[in-house]
């Protein structure tokens, strides 16, 4: 297993009386996709909100054990939680911009850690908005509020917004639930492509997101952990009855692939354009399995695909270098 | 036809009266003061009612302006004092105190304004006018009728409008989204950040409301007023001066000197002003308020 960046140390939580987690003891990986899984009312919110302690503004909530990040408790009372909460970008179940504008809600993190300068601010608006992919739709209207764009675009938003602070981990909660899938698959394309840079804790009762973005799951059920492990370990072959049962409650596609093309080593937009000559001699209906190597390619691809209006089904990172994107042609 | 179907027939109807005659009411008030304000308001021109520092009844000078002056003297120093007081604990109370303190507190907030406003009248007279009187004005080194005066007023108004202010901005406060907060709080704001930059800015319209209305409910106090602000009819130049708010004139002189020609008309003008100024308070605050709750804002 890779370096280990959160350390969660027998932790335990009670919310009025009520035993929300139970001590919980599990290492999170760094600069990989960690997914917590495990059904509505387990303990996986809370267990994400111990991490930057947003637990404290619930009311009559108690906690004890350790979490550890960078070596610096952050359930000690005496940790600069501040400090700690700039390095978690937090993205949220429901897109929730502040309210003000485009640039504004990018702006706001910077500035409340103290950078005035307008230019270096416009840097910081620019370069986050496109590494979200959102720079082209709003660069002409960033002074307009961000309550007008679409709820995909929001989500978007959110991220770019938590990524401005320059954290080192990113925290989600059920990012994608209430977005379209379209928007959905955005967010976990861009989610793939940050883990190079960042370590990612997602909260997901969607056991198929988990399937295609978690390295590493963490499975907890009525506030007890039950299962932790490389997302091999756990969704092959899980130790545990109640993971194998809580996974095989939900369908797990099988695909049969009708074509697969093997793109490694051509650059973008060859990718785009091979896998479209490839579709092109399928039928219907029919699946196509492309293998990029090309780190452009795994957002673009997709992307591309689904603007002419054809199924993406998978994409899935298979080894160091490579990943596999399911195409179903319409 | 069936005894049910009449009864439900029946109480349906009588609601639907007592409904209108409440509403009417209203209509009503304001219909008749209207007809008994036009005597004055045919024979003396709007300008001079409204922008004359003259009031001699006898003399069939009815200059309202010395009234509106200290109406608006008395109601915007007792905004003053009262805004930044209650807005700094609406504040407090809803995103520092624990949920026991803010539910220990919130019942007294109401009780405070069950209070009569007699009583509120009593403690500024026994409590504020001798505390300007002795202390206040001869450290400022201020002339003072005895204590009496604007300052005493919006004193003692300024505490009736607490609650009011207090509560309507929690609510208004308590509706801004706790995922605001988290998402502020999560890049690394402080709590005062957060809750300058985005709760606040969030809550701003609602905030203004509040004031509205508390200000609308200082314009309107009759009798806490009456007892401490001096009651002289002359256009005030300082918070020490005396001055003879609108509802004061009416509660002391309708139905005395009613001798005198069209006197009569001129206090029910008065009333026909207050209930007008109040009502449009009312209405603005309450426009603000309902965009609010529908998510407009």
């Amino acid at each position: 297993m890779s370096e280990t960046h959160i350390q969660i140390d027998n932790v335990n939580a009670y919310y009025s009386g009520n035993h929300a987690l139970k001590n919980i003891s599990v290492q999170i990986p760094k600069k990989q996709i960690t997914a917590i899984i495990g059904p509505s009312g387990c303990g996986k919110s809370t267990l994400l909100k111990c991490m930057n302690r947003l637990i404290d503004l619930t009311d009559e909530i108690t906690y004890s054990g350790k979490i550890l990040i960078d070596g610096e408790n952050v359930f000690d009372k005496k940790t600069d939680i501040i400090n700690i909460r700039k390095k978690m970008g937090l993205l949220a179940q429901k897109p929730t911009p502040l309210p003000m504008s485009i640039y504004e809600n990018i702006a706001y993190g910077p500035r409340i850690h103290g950078l005035r300068k307008k230019p270096d601010l416009d840097n910081i608006v620019e370069k986050y908005l496109k590494l979200v992919g959102l720079w082209e739709e709003v660069k002409d209207r960033l002074n307009s509020p961000a309550s007008n764009l679409s709820i995909g675009q929001q989500q978007r938003l959110c991220l770019a917004r938590g990524l401005a602070v320059e954290p080192e981990i990113i925290l989600c909660d059920e990012p994608t639930s209430a977005l379209d899938p379209v928007s959905s698959q955005h967010i976990e394309q861009q989610l793939l492509k940050l883990k190079e840079d960042y370590t990612i804790v997602i909260v997901t009762h969607n056991i198929h997101q988990a399937m295609r973005l978690a390295d590493y799951v963490v499975h907890l059920y009525l506030g007890e952990l039950v299962e932790h492990g490389t997302a091999n370990e756990v969704f092959e072959n899980p130790k545990e009855e109640r993971t194998r049962a809580y996974i095989n409650g939900t369908f797990i596609p099988e695909y049969t692939i009708d074509t697969e093309v093997n793109l490694k080593g051509n650059e973008c937009p060859y990718n785009f354009i091979y896998a479209k000559q490839a579709l092109h001699k399928l039928g219907k209906g029919k699946i196509l399995k492309v293998i990029v190597d090309y780190p452009t390619a795994v957002t673009e691809v997709p992307r591309g695909m689904e603007a002419d209006g054809h199924n993406v089904l998978r994409v899935k990172q298979i080894n160091e270098s490579d990943w596999e994107i399911l195409i179903r042609k319409n | 036809m069936n005894l049910r179907i009449l009864k439900d027939k029946i109480s349906s109807r009588l609601m639907l009266a007592a409904t209108v005659f409440a509403c009417l009411l209203f209509f009503l008030i304001l219909i008749g003061l209207y007809i008994r304000a036009s005597p004055i308001l045919s024979t003396v021109p709007i300008t001079e009612l409204l922008f004359s520092e003259e009031w001699s009844p006898n003399a069939g000078k009815f200059g309202f302006l010395p009234f509106i002056m200290g109406t608006l003297w008395v109601t915007v120093l007792a905004t003053i004092i009262a805004v930044p007081i209650s807005l700094l604990s609406s504040i407090y109370l809803s995103e520092y105190a624990g949920v026991h303190l803010r539910e220990a507190v919130k019942p007294l907030i109401d009780l405070l304004a069950g209070i009569p406003s007699v009583v509120y009248g009593l403690w500024g007279v026994l409590a504020v006018v001798p505390f300007i009187k002795n202390t206040l004005a001869p450290a400022l080194g201020a002339e003072t009728i005895g204590g009496y005066g604007i300052l005493a007023g919006g004193i003692v108004l300024s505490i009736m409008v607490f609650p009011i202010i207090i509560s309507v901005t929690g609510e208004v406060l308590r509706s801004v989204s706790h995922d605001l907060r988290e998402v502020s709080l999560s890049l690394g704001a402080t709590k005062w950040q957060t809750i300058k930059h985005v709760v606040l800015r969030k809550a701003r319209p609602g905030i203004f409301a509040a004031i509205v209305l508390g200000f609308s409910r200082a314009f309107g106090e009759t009798m806490a007023v009456l007892m401490v602000v001096g009651n002289v009819p002359k256009v005030p130049s300082s918070v020490f001066d005396p001055a003879y708010p609108l509802p004061a004139l009416i509660a002391n002189t309708f139905g005395e000197m009613m001798s005198i020609p069209l006197y009569d008309s001129a206090i029910l003008l008065a009333a026909l002003m207050l209930l007008t100024v109040v009502l449009v308070f009312n209405i603005i605050a309450r426009m603000v308020l309902i965009k609010i709750e529908r998510g407009v804002i």
